[in-house]
């Protein structure tokens, strides 16, 4: 008991401001990831050209197949050639947000796209407009497939997001990193634990929203 | 009024959908397009809500071409229903029913006025109905709703693509009976596509038949039964004429020539009686649960003589020998 105590009296505010620079982070990265994604993902519904969704798809896919450290090693060169900041929070979003895309772009795709076609034929017929069948037919229909991308894109950048520390974001790799330096676990700890919490909780949080989005017709059982 | 002059429609493929159709509905009219899967009958459908665009020729409604007209605002004006997953599922019957009269900004009172009418209209109490979603309705019931939808806005004209397509033989039959029922009160046009030659006979006052893309006979439904156009037709028929005859030609058409209009002097129906448009079949039945040898027949209010059990089965046994003819 001592032992968590002190372990808190001495960490506290540390993890506390940690969590919050973690959390701010993740926050913006996944508001630009969805934002980004579900347009391009909206896009590519109404394209008419299969070749740019094949094309799209794969350059998510293949930022995705890239390790994470390296993918936040690449950012920092890039930007340091365009004599963009090399360190903080920007490279560090930009490297989160590519990362998070894959999976709310891909389900944003499928989940409208197995709208029943004849749903939307029939919403045509009756004199709906385009963006009317967006709002209202397609995006209610498809949500849940939706929501779920959002909710795996989330956990991911949580973890991811403690590579950020490597470049100067902050956020609770400070922690993971000072324990891997000093071979202290009681900062490793610190650091690993509030981001497990965190991955839960805002995947349960995400839960509630996804139940609370989903029109009630789409849960009603037969 | 509809006027299809000429249609054809052409897919990039090269394949010919349609091909030189022209029909004319009239104002209250409900016209059956009947064919197998690929005689351009749906194409022929959407083309007048411009869900597919004519290829070639011009389709009319009320005299005004309808490439001139804005599509939206187009097929608000039309009702459209379709077989089985029309509906919104996440929509309950009161908002699914609403879509159009709320596209047109009808004020919110009158939008749930009319959707209790509708649903009081195909049979479904409002009150029970109103808040149910798709996925809680038999498969009968979804279909009324769509019937009640592709009507709310009230529109001149109705689209109905094989709307019993997905039912069981006894709620369709019960479905089709509503329907005549219904569309006897309310006389809109109303284009019906179905590949039920039975359904056509019951539901059309006119029938086009078409195979791959060309009208092969525009009638009535007994004038598509009792003279059929061309080889195509009778082979469409095939072994169903007899049973057809039987369901398209009335009572009145066998009833001996007789004189004695009105000459019965009381005015009130008698509880057993044949109606004067009754089917054959329709006719058969009645004397068989009565077990009467004659039965007064009356045209609305007006009697217009009697008919015996051996004409009616003298007139069935003609029609057998006809249809054995034409096979």
């Amino acid at each position: 008991m001592n032992l968590v105590i002190s372990f808190f009296r001495k960490l506290g505010p540390e993890i506390l401001s940690c969590t919050y620079e973690h959390i701010y982070l993740v926050f913006f990265a996944m508001v630009m990831a969805t934002v980004l994604a579900l347009s391009v993902g909206i896009y590519l519904t109404r394209c008419r050209w299969p070749k740019l969704v094949s094309v799209i798809m794969g350059i998510a896919g293949s930022i995705q197949t890239i390790p994470s450290l390296a993918l936040i090693a690449f950012i920092v060169v890039i930007f340091a050639f365009m004599g963009l900041p090399t360190i903080g929070t920007v490279p560090a979003l930009v490297a989160l947000v590519l990362y998070a895309l894959l999976p709310i772009l891909r389900n944003t795709y499928t989940g409208i796209r197995q709208v029943d076609a004849s749903i939307i034929e029939v919403a045509t017929g009756m004199g709906m407009k385009p963006y009317q069948i967006l709002l209202s037919v397609e995006l209610p229909l498809s949500l849940p497939v939706i929501m779920a991308g959002i909710r795996i894109s989330t956990v991911w950048t949580i973890g991811v997001a403690t590579l950020c520390a490597l470049i100067g974001a902050g956020g609770l790799g400070d922690l993971i990193i000072k324990g891997l330096r000093s071979i202290r676990l009681d900062y490793l700890l610190a650091g690993t634990l509030p981001a497990a919490a965190l991955a839960l909780v805002l995947d349960w949080i995400l839960g509630l929203i996804e139940k609370w989005l989903t029109p009630e017709g789409l849960r009603v059982g037969t | 009024m509809i006027t299809l002059r000429h249609v054809c429609k052409i897919y990039p493929s090269g394949v010919n959908a349609v091909d030189d159709l022209s029909i004319e509905i009239a104002e209250g009219e409900t016209l059956v397009l009947l064919g197998t899967s690929g005689s351009g009958k749906t194409t022929t459908m959407k083309m007048i809500n411009r869900l597919i665009e004519t290829t070639s020729g011009e389709i009319l409604i009320d005299g005004k071409d309808i490439r001139r007209q804005d599509p939206i605002q187009l097929r608000r004006k039309i009702g459209y229903a379709i077989q089985h997953v029309g509906l919104f599922p996440h929509m309950t019957v009161a908002q699914n029913v609403a879509v159009v009269p709320r596209l047109l900004n009808w004020p919110v009172a009158e939008v749930s006025r009319q959707v209790d009418n509708l649903l009081a209209m195909v049979g479904l109490e409002p009150e029970d109905f109103r808040d149910r979603y798709p996925s809680q309705l038999s498969g009968g019931q979804r279909q009324r709703i769509g019937v009640a939808r592709a009507l709310a806005a009230d529109p001149p004209v109705v689209l109905l693509d094989e709307p019993f397509g997905a039912l069981d033989p006894i709620t369709r039959e019960q479905l089709q009976n509503e329907f005549v029922e219904l569309k006897s009160k309310i006389k809109k046009t109303t284009i019906f596509v179905t590949h039920d030659v039975f359904e056509a006979v019951k539901m059309g006052d006119r029938i086009a038949l078409l195979d791959a893309g060309r009208l092969q006979q525009l009638d009535t439904p007994v004038g598509l039964v009792e003279n059929p156009a061309n080889k195509f037709v009778e082979q469409f028929l095939g072994q169903h004429r007899f049973q057809l005859s039987l369901l398209t030609r009335t009572v009145q058409a066998i009833m001996p020539g007789t004189n004695e209009k009105a000459s019965r002097p009381d005015k009130s129906i008698p509880s057993l009686h044949l109606r004067a448009k009754s089917s054959l079949i329709e006719a058969l039945d009645t004397f068989k649960e009565t077990r009467e040898l004659t039965l007064p027949v009356y045209e609305q209010q007006q009697y217009i003589g009697n008919l015996e059990k051996s004409q009616l089965l003298q007139a069935i046994t003609q029609v057998l020998g006809e249809s054995g003819d034409a096979q």
